[in-house]
């Protein structure tokens, strides 16, 4: 499957690492971080805080889990707004309020949208299993693309976000430049990724985790020990927090910042195209 | 968590650069913002581009249509922050009423993530926007004082007016009033809003001609403050027209404070002259009972 381990693997190894462990993916991101990686991406859907009418381009997003946290979050925000208005609309006819119910009642996302995009076909092909199955059908759109040459027009998105995915792509800084190409004036930059633990005894216990855990459940859950070596090993070479940030910077971006989540495990970098 | 804040160099920020030059073409008015420079419009007919560059402010310009065009980050926030006050009665003061005020400039809702989620920025901006605007309110009435054209007010009714002016800034904003109040009170706004709050008694005391240098400075602000925060308290639940019951409650918590100081000063003197004597009496007594005797 791979030949290149400990190397960095160019681009055919990771779409086939990606290609064997997309029915796998959910199941392995929920043993491999004891299931705090949802408490992450609800972590990042709470910076994001988006309002309705927000256009999100979510890369890597494969299976999905972004958007739907966006579909969600919106959702409820939308929920809110209504309520506020019709609290408002205490004196009106009973025809007004009808009417008002008629203009929203088709507009639960108030025009939000999400677009997930990723490279690999498997992957999307799983996430929009999952769609059909927990119910998600407006504002989604599943396009096939790639994260250095995005098939989309410029100034197009409000949000760009990428979980987990950064560190799956040869050329960062291209990934980066076509992040800026495709947001609004004013539109964000949100990477969430794993990242580098300064403490020394927890990085000791996370190195052992790492490398004699997560290969292991691989093999058993997803059987396939070498994707989930590569894994762990292509997050040892990502880039550290302040060199990304650099990175982030470099492409254009203004007030670039990060959070350190679980002290370093994961990061959440932001950046705003201004 | 943590969280790593970066101040750059100030470089051209060239989406909101290039939007303003749009909105500038499309509008053909000045911009207002006093720290910007305007640069020279292109010939007619031309519309501006966004230019791809780096992001390095060119000062030689691309054929000589740009110029010195740039603003700080602080400035763009300051804008949209200013843009975003108009949304305020509708959406209250939060992340919202941002999101909207970016649209109006142009810019995507997403930059309401500069800003933290419970509207803090938007509230400190609008209180020091109010604080100045009372300065120059102040300041323009001492020039006429000083060019002769008007009359030196008394100190209670230079009060009276001073915190009547300041507050009719919040009027149109009185709703949603008590919710800011109470996001300035969060532990991590207090410096801030109380900062502001001393700085603007101050200036009100600096016009009113105040110029002590012993502890009357701080029961002077204590006492302002006092009068400043109540009558604010008091105009949240006022429902009369005009708010006359707050400006008439003002006036009599002036007037307090004006009797309060004569009061403290008679106080004193009685005190002093209680004090005076009390020590007669006791030198009497010793003097009869014979302690003071010298043997």
């Amino acid at each position: 499957l791979i030949n290149c381990i400990s190397f960095p693997c160019p681009f055919f190894a990771v779409y086939q690492v990606f290609e064997s462990v997309a029915k796998k993916y959910d199941v392995m991101n929920d043993s491999m971080t004891l299931g705090i990686h949802r408490v992450w991406k609800d972590i990042l859907m709470h910076k994001m805080n988006p309002c309705p009418g927000t256009l999100l381009l979510d890369v890597a997003g494969g299976t999905g889990d972004i958007a739907f946290r966006f579909i969600n979050y919106v959702r409820s925000v939308r929920q809110r707004q209504l309520q506020r208005k019709l609290k408002q609309h205490q004196n009106l006819s009973w025809q007004e309020i009808f009417e008002s119910y008629q203009k929203d009642k088709f507009n639960s996302l108030g025009d939000s949208q999400v677009v997930v995009c990723d490279i690999n076909r498997e992957m999307l092909k799983v996430g929009k299993q999952k769609a059909q199955h927990l119910g998600y059908s407006e504002g989604l759109s599943w396009v096939l693309g790639n994260a250095e040459e995005l098939p989309f027009d410029d100034d197009k998105f409000d949000v760009y976000t990428i979980a987990f995915g950064i560190r799956n792509v040869t050329r960062i800084d291209l990934a980066l430049q076509e992040a800026y190409r495709v947001l609004k004036p004013g539109g964000r930059f949100l990477c969430l990724e794993f990242s580098h633990v300064s403490n020394p005894l927890l990085s000791r216990l996370y190195d052992l985790y790492s490398f004699q855990v997560i290969p292991v459940l691989g093999e058993v859950i997803a059987g396939d020990w070498r994707s989930y070596q590569y894994l762990v090993e292509s997050i040892r070479q990502f880039p550290p927090q302040e060199e990304l940030k650099a990175m982030i910077e470099d492409a254009g971006f203004f007030k670039v910042n990060y959070d350190n989540l679980n002290f370093g495990i994961v990061a959440i970098h932001s950046g705003f195209k201004l | 968590m943590v969280r790593c804040q970066q101040y750059p160099p100030l470089r051209a920020l060239q989406a909101s650069a290039a939007l303003r030059r749009a909105s500038d073409e499309h509008r053909k008015e000045p911009l207002t913002s006093s720290s910007q420079q305007h640069f020279d419009s292109p010939p007619a007919g031309h519309q501006p581009e966004q230019e791809p560059q780096g992001p390095h402010p060119s000062y030689t310009g691309l054929g000589g249509q740009e110029s010195e065009d740039y603003e700080s980050e602080e400035q763009l926030q300051h804008r949209i922050l200013t843009a975003a006050l108009e949304f305020v009665p509708e959406h209250g003061w939060t992340a919202e009423a941002i999101a909207e005020g970016a649209k109006t400039l142009g810019l995507s809702v997403a930059a309401a993530g500069m800003f933290h989620s419970d509207g803090s920025e938007l509230i400190l901006h609008f209180v020091s926007e109010c604080n100045s605007k009372l300065s120059k309110l102040l300041e323009k009435e001492q020039k006429l004082v000083q060019l002769g054209k008007a009359e030196k007010k008394p100190i209670d009714e230079f009060l009276r007016d001073a915190v009547e002016a300041r507050l009719r800034m919040l009027i149109p904003y009185i709703e949603k009033w008590p919710q800011a109040l109470s996001v300035l009170l969060l532990p991590r706004n207090i410096p801030s809003s109380l900062n502001l709050l001393t700085s603007m008694i101050d200036d009100i005391w600096h016009y009113a001609g105040d110029q002590s240098t012993d502890f009357n400075w701080y029961t002077r602000r204590a006492v302002l403050t006092g009068i400043y925060n109540t009558t604010e308290l008091v105009m949240m639940q006022d429902s009369s027209p005009g708010f006359e019951d707050t400006w008439r409650f003002l006036e009599n918590r002036v007037a307090d404070a004006m009797t309060m100081s004569n009061t403290a000063s008679q106080v004193q003197s009685t005190g002093e002259a209680v004090v005076q004597g009390l020590m007669g009496a006791a030198v009497t007594i010793k003097n009869l009972a014979g302690l003071n005797q010298r043997r």
